[in-house]
């Protein structure tokens, strides 16, 4: 966004707790918790001074499309003024006309282009950060040291500028780490793809930072689910490239034909591709009353019995304790352990 | 032998019951429909189900499971959408496919995929589905075109004869004509109108909806329900909204219930939510900001699900039912009073 010429932005903070109770606070009864974090995340942003909000929108089989009416209402009546930005990512050629218009100033439709793709080549970058940061956690000796590198390199990708010096970061990147962190090499190490819903599976205090735990106990982690099979065109474009989505999808076939909305189709063929990535588990997580997810969940013991792979489905909201929650993880990695050493 | 086909009576069967069995009973095969939504159908549902699945989809997977050893086919479309930018519940296109998964041994489902956002689905894709189910039944090509030709016909004509027009809502609204028949017996001495406002398998649902219909009726009040709405008022109600309405079937809902709000020409309305649906979270939500926004005519939002009792739905009601002709009698003893005065200035 910053490359569109819009630079005075005012970052969300991290949500939190008192986040989610603002949000629950005002939203309706039984909507799922996204939508009750993202509107506690607004009125603080509101609070702060914001006068223009950014949301995604989509068209789709989603409740996401609906977000950003609803929450305009219920601002406007708690009594805040601002205008809302919706950006609707499914549809590219809308997507480049909002933000030429509303963030750019009018500006080139060329230069539009440019800023979406440094975008989405920066998201390249984080969720590569992301996969390292998860299997670094787990083998560094000094403990901490990972997350402190990790926060670093995240700031080299946004601060990078030029597209030459980007291309080189996808070198540099996993050297940083090596460089910087003492390892103590472990073998056979468990390795678990977490799937499930986008925003649950990327907000650490939604899933109570889920990775973080998982590291802790030992095991390796991999995010399979991404924002940049939304957002990386390029990689659509790229004739020589198969994306990784669209392997998932053509793995859910026997399972389920049909696009209904969400990531079910890629989270079902992810999972049936599970153990061929090198799997020894997976995780599904999903916000309470997800439409889609629930089609995931329904259809997962099934294809865990006939895949022989072991599935943990977790449903997460604002009330999830986190005790009870690292009971459950607990027990799921020592099951994955003696399934390991047999 | 005829095969034996199965039709759950929940969900999108309300809609479009006339289309299915038409089609099935002129390829030559038996229609079984499981029952009314009774006790046992909604403790099978309550049970089998997955825990998050909102209650109207409990009642299928009950329904399913009640026909399951008394026929040779299920049939569950999976219906995407039936308009060529909206779409409709993802659990539609997905029901067919999780139940298949979770009960192995239910007898086979003939799940043609359809939908009409999608590119390539048009009439194509109909007369397709139509063929590739019609051969299953029998090998005359004729009568299988005959059949679906005979189903579309009759299914134009039911929904034909349940919209009313633009003119018989005014007339309605002027209290000139009645939607219901109520008996004579039952009329009030001042008619309340009311808009029934929720999904149609919600409020054609005796057991799911707690009877809410035939408790208004037996108290002479008139009721409209979505279904009956003019295409062109709900459309143009649409229109209002800054962004779509891209769920096909919260349009109608949402529509009827703007469109009251706005015109303030009816005494009430009532609007159903089933507990956990999507997409009544966020039509709820919207049509209480809404109203609160123009507040003229009253709006009762009531929840349901398995646990909802009739007494407690009972008594909301008549609350709402006391206070909205306490609202009238001060109407009218305003509007008396205005006479007077208008008498006494001449």
């Amino acid at each position: 966004m910053r490359e569109a010429g819009k630079n005075d932005l005012i970052l969300p903070k991290k949500p939190n707790r008192k986040t989610a109770e603002l949000g629950a606070r005002y939203s309706p009864e039984f909507i799922c918790t996204p939508f009750k974090l993202t509107l506690g995340t607004y009125i603080e942003m509101l609070e702060e001074g914001a006068d223009e909000l950014g949301s995604g929108s989509c068209h789709s089989w989603c409740r996401f499309g609906y977000y950003w009416p609803v929450q305009k209402l219920i601002l406007e009546d708690l009594g805040y003024d601002f205008k809302f930005i919706c950006l609707d990512y499914l549809r590219p050629s809308i997507l480049l006309k909002t933000l030429q218009k509303e963030i750019g100033n009018n500006c080139s439709l060329q230069q539009a282009i440019r800023a979406f793709r440094i975008g989405w080549i920066k998201n390249r970058f984080t969720d590569l950060v992301d996969n390292l940061l998860y299997s670094y956690r787990v083998i560094e000796t000094e403990k901490g040291l990972s997350e402190k590198i990790a926060e670093k390199a995240y700031r080299i990708i946004v601060e990078t500028k030029e597209l030459r010096n980007m291309k080189k970061l996808r070198k540099q990147l996993p050297e940083f780490f090596e460089k910087n962190i003492d390892v103590q090499k472990k073998d056979d190490l468990i390795k678990i793809g977490i799937c499930g819903e986008l925003y649950v599976v990327y907000e650490p205090s939604l899933n109570l930072d889920i990775h973080k735990k998982l590291n802790e106990l030992g095991i390796v982690v991999e995010n399979t689910v991404s924002l940049r099979s939304y957002l990386d065109i390029g990689l659509k474009l790229n004739p020589f490239v198969k994306s990784p989505y669209k392997t998932a999808i053509k793995a859910a076939k026997p399972y389920i034909e049909n696009k209904c909305g969400g990531e079910t189709l890629e989270n079902v063929g992810d999972i049936v591709l599970g153990k061929k990535h090198g799997n020894d588990g997976m995780v599904h997580l999903y916000p309470f009353t997800c439409m889609p997810e629930i089609i995931t969940r329904s259809l997962i013991p099934q294809i865990s019995r006939e895949h022989d792979i072991p599935v943990l489905s977790l449903v997460l909201d604002e009330h999830t304790g986190e005790a009870g929650f690292h009971t459950r993880l607990e027990a799921y990695a020592d099951m994955l352990i003696r399934r390991k050493m047999k | 032998m005829k095969k034996r086909v199965g039709f759950p009576n929940a969900l999108l069967f309300y809609k479009y019951s006339v289309l299915w069995t038409t089609f099935f009973q002129e390829l030559g095969a038996e229609i079984i429909i499981s029952p009314e939504t009774n006790k046992i159908i909604k403790d099978l549902g309550v049970k089998y189900a997955p825990d998050e699945d909102c209650y109207s989809t409990k009642l299928y997977f009950g329904h399913t499971l009640y026909l399951k050893d008394k026929v040779d086919y299920l049939f569950i479309p999976r219906l995407g959408s039936d308009h060529e930018v909206n779409v409709g519940c993802p659990k539609f296109i997905a029901l067919a496919e999780v139940l298949k998964s979770m009960f192995p041994d239910i007898p086979k489902i003939i799940m043609p995929f359809f939908s009409m956002a999608k590119k390539g689905h048009g009439r194509f894709k109909i007369l397709r589905i139509i063929f590739s189910i019609g051969f299953r039944f029998t090998i005359n090509p004729f009568r299988i075109l005959i059949s679906g030709k005979r189903a579309f016909d009759a299914q134009f004509k039911y929904e034909k004869g349940l919209k009313i027009s633009e003119e018989e809502l005014q007339k309605w609204e002027n209290s000139e004509i009645s939607l219901q028949n109520l008996s004579i017996l039952e009329q009030r001495e001042t008619p309340l109108r009311i808009a029934l406002v929720g999904h149609s398998y919600v409020i054609n649902d005796d057991l799911s909806s707690v009877s809410i219909k035939n408790l208004l009726l037996s108290r002479g009040i008139d009721l409209i329900t979505p279904e009956q709405m003019p295409k062109v008022l709900i459309e143009k109600q649409m229109e209002k909204l800054d962004y779509n309405m891209y769920f096909n079937y919260a349009r109608e809902i949402l529509g009827t219930a703007m469109h009251f709000i706005e015109n303030n020409s009816i005494d009430g309305i009532l609007q159903l939510i089933i507990f956990s649906c999507g997409i009544d979270s966020i039509i709820g939500e919207m049509s209480a900001r809404y109203s609160s926004r123009k507040p003229g005519t009253p709006l009762l939002q009531l929840v349901i699900d398995e646990l909802s009792s009739e007494t407690g739905v009972l008594t909301r009601i008549e609350a709402f039912l006391d206070m909205i002709e306490r609202k009238n009698k001060f109407r009218r003893k305003e509007l008396i009073c205005h006479s007077h005065s208008l008498i006494l200035d001449h």
